[in-house]
């Protein structure tokens, strides 16, 4: 930790006086504290104390899978910089540590995206029942949080239930001030159709409900996702099959890219994750559902460690409507090529002009 | 100085077995959890009634379905093609052999043993040739309502349609096409399509329905036929609720921190 070979170095006490005085910031404004040099420098050292304390606590349990990996992965590259082998280190490392963990064998896939496949998804809205399995789905697959306690519980999939609404005689004077309604130049205030101020927690004892329509939203994938520009880490990103994934090892939880997220889509794991071991899914991805740790940004990144085995993602299989519709875009075979082709289709916040790759269709 | 370093690595070497204390902690806390919440074995899928799994290991810690402990409905599939046969011959549908898959109906339909042995079996003077009504208005058989209960309540075609329209009239077990040839029921699109041809075109597409597995167009599906998802005798039944039976919705997402209730979401959202 400390570096006696040069002379400049070390503590006040044993430094030459001939060495050259380096300013403490580069900002002339922070030169003006009145600490004195000696003051600094003791901070300095205690700060260097401190991190060295780190260190010492990590390597106490070096046969600690969990604490091994710890150690490993703080000095890991952002995953894109990273090679071939240090990939491939980093997933022994931390197959290693889940397994530990969860008292059965993980296995993290660091399969890579694959020349030709662009990823695509199609929703019928119009069929859309708001039975909520897919949310359940994408939690069975995804090891997302799911304790008691509220920041416990993350599901990445939200369904909205929005009023049906309609036009009615008795409705007419409705407007504002009451009674006339040309104030504000009209009294057809009704809410009707897709308007996103839907209802997230609707209860009814059976869907769908007459009077209401229901529009799941999750990541759209956006070919030019706000989150990817304000990620002030780089470690979210588009891969090149199309999902938009997150580095979680890279993460700082800054929340940047929640605020820039135009679909609600990210989520923040505020406590530490709570993942019951047998309902831990032992099939992984590096960049998709492996366990998180607490202070990362998640979010859907179409079941990365199915879809690039070729596999439909959960919440597509557990749709009973059959709404949902995943493919290729660059097939023109696939369904989702299909539904571009025949379908009247629409993105969702289209003017923001983050080109999602899920689109809603209806018959 | 050394006093300091000394200090430091006491402390470093506490923090390091206090660590471990917390961590051995943290893991038996779920699993106490996990045990008090128990989820059923056998789940649903699209529809009450019309296929069903029974939830067991395909390999260690890997099921091939989860099942809902709400709702009891299949919420996770570790095998698609659990249970399932070749689809068979389709028209317009070039697929290479074994990859497309359908989950066999007949074995599901608990009458279909019976009813082209037991009652429809072709022998005797009424089937010789069979003596059905002339203006194909069905004759209430108690017998049969009894043990199709949706007969009595039947919508499809609203009255344009009758029984052996979709049923074979010999072979009570086959379903019948255009030509008066028998149908299997694990196809039934071959006989849905005679009159729904968009949804058919759709189907085939992969658009309208259902299909699991391999989402690429040349891998494995397991394919999702008419009957699983639609009750061909009371279609109509839900068309209030875009033409789908009610089902019970899985549980609401988590409310936040200090949000007592959700009554907010249900006030008009746009003040004036």
């Amino acid at each position: 930790m400390a570096n006696n070979d040069t002379p400049c170095a070390g503590t006040a006490q044993d430094r030459p006086s001939d060495c050259p005085v380096q300013p403490a910031s580069a900002d002339p404004a922070a030169n003006e504290l009145k600490t004195t040099r000696r003051d600094f420098l003791r901070a300095g050292g205690m700060l260097s104390l401190s991190s060295l304390m780190g260190t010492a606590a990590l390597m106490t349990q070096s046969d600690d899978a969990n604490a091994a990996v710890e150690w490993g992965e703080h000095f890991q590259k952002n995953y894109r910089l990273m090679t071939t082998e240090e990939k491939n280190e980093a997933r022994l490392r931390l197959e290693r540590r889940y397994s530990d963990e969860y008292g059965k064998k993980v296995a993290v896939d660091t399969t890579e995206a694959q020349p030709g496949m662009l990823m695509g998804y199609a929703l019928n809205i119009r069929k859309c029942i708001g039975c909520r399995r897919c949310v359940h789905a994408c939690v069975a697959e995804n090891n997302q949080s799911r304790g008691p306690r509220p920041g416990e519980k993350i599901e990445w999939i939200q369904v909205l239930r929005m009023e049906r609404g309609k036009f009615e005689q008795e409705k007419m004077n409705h407007g504002y001030p009451e009674g006339l309604g040309i104030q504000v130049g009209g009294n057809a205030y009704t809410p009707a159709g897709q308007v996103l101020e839907g209802q997230y927690h609707y209860n009814p004892k059976a869907v769908p409900e007459a009077d209401a329509t229901y529009m799941p939203i999750a990541c759209m994938q956006c070919e030019k996702p706000p989150c990817v520009k304000v990620c002030p880490v780089r470690t979210t990103y588009r891969e090149g099959d199309g999902p938009v994934v997150i580095d979680y090892n890279w993460c700082i939880g800054c929340k940047m890219c929640m605020n820039a997220c135009p679909y609600w889509a990210r989520r923040f794991n505020l406590t530490t994750p709570v993942l019951p071991k047998e309902e831990m899914n032992p099939v992984t991805h590096y960049l998709g559902n492996r366990p998180r740790m607490r202070g990362v940004v998640e979010k859907c990144h179409w079941c990365l460690q199915r879809t690039r085995h070729n596999r439909y993602p959960a919440c597509v299989e557990v749709c009973p409507v059959g709404a949902r519709k995943f493919g290729n875009l660059l097939d023109p075979e696939s369904e989702v090529s299909k539904i571009l082709e025949r379908k009247n289709v629409f993105r969702l916040k289209a003017e923001l002009n983050t080109f999602p790759k899920f689109f809603y269709f209806y018959d | 100085m050394r006093k300091l370093a000394s200090l430091s690595v006491i402390l470093a070497l506490c923090g390091g077995a206090f660590y471990a204390v917390s961590a051995a902690e943290k893991a038996a806390e779920p699993a106490k959890e996990a045990a008090a919440a128990k989820t059923p074995l056998e789940c649903f899928e699209s529809r009450k009634g019309a296929s069903e799994l029974t939830q067991r290991d395909v390999k260690p810690d890997w099921p091939n379905v989860k099942c809902s402990p709400t709702t009891g409905a299949a919420l996770w599939y570790g095998d698609p093609y659990d249970g399932t046969v070749p689809m068979g011959k389709m028209p317009g549908l070039d697929i290479a052999e074994g990859k497309a898959v359908v989950k066999p109906r007949t074995e599901k339909l608990a009458l279909m043993p019976m009813c082209g042995v037991s009652c429809h079996n072709g022998v005797g003077p009424a089937f010789n040739p069979p003596k059905l009504p002339k203006d194909k208005k069905p004759a209430p058989v108690p017998t049969m309502e009894a043990m199709v209960p949706d007969l009595a309540n039947f919508q499809h075609g609203r009255g344009r349609i009758w029984c052996m329209d979709c049923h074979h009239t010999t072979k009570r077990n086959m379903l019948v096409d255009h030509f008066g040839d028998p149908v299997s029921f694990d196809q039934p699109q071959l006989l849905c399509g005679k009159c729904h041809g968009d949804k058919l075109r759709d189907w085939r597409d992969g658009i309208h329905g259902k299909r699991i597995g391999e989402f690429v167009s040349t891998g494995k599906k397991r394919w999702f036929t008419c009957t699983e998802c639609h009750n061909p005798h009371n279609v109509q039944d839900g068309a209030r609720n875009k033409g789908f039976i009610q089902v019970q919705p899985e549980p609401s997402p988590q409310l936040p921190r200090g949000m007592a209730n959700a009554d907010h979401e249900k006030l008009h959202p746009i003040p004036h």
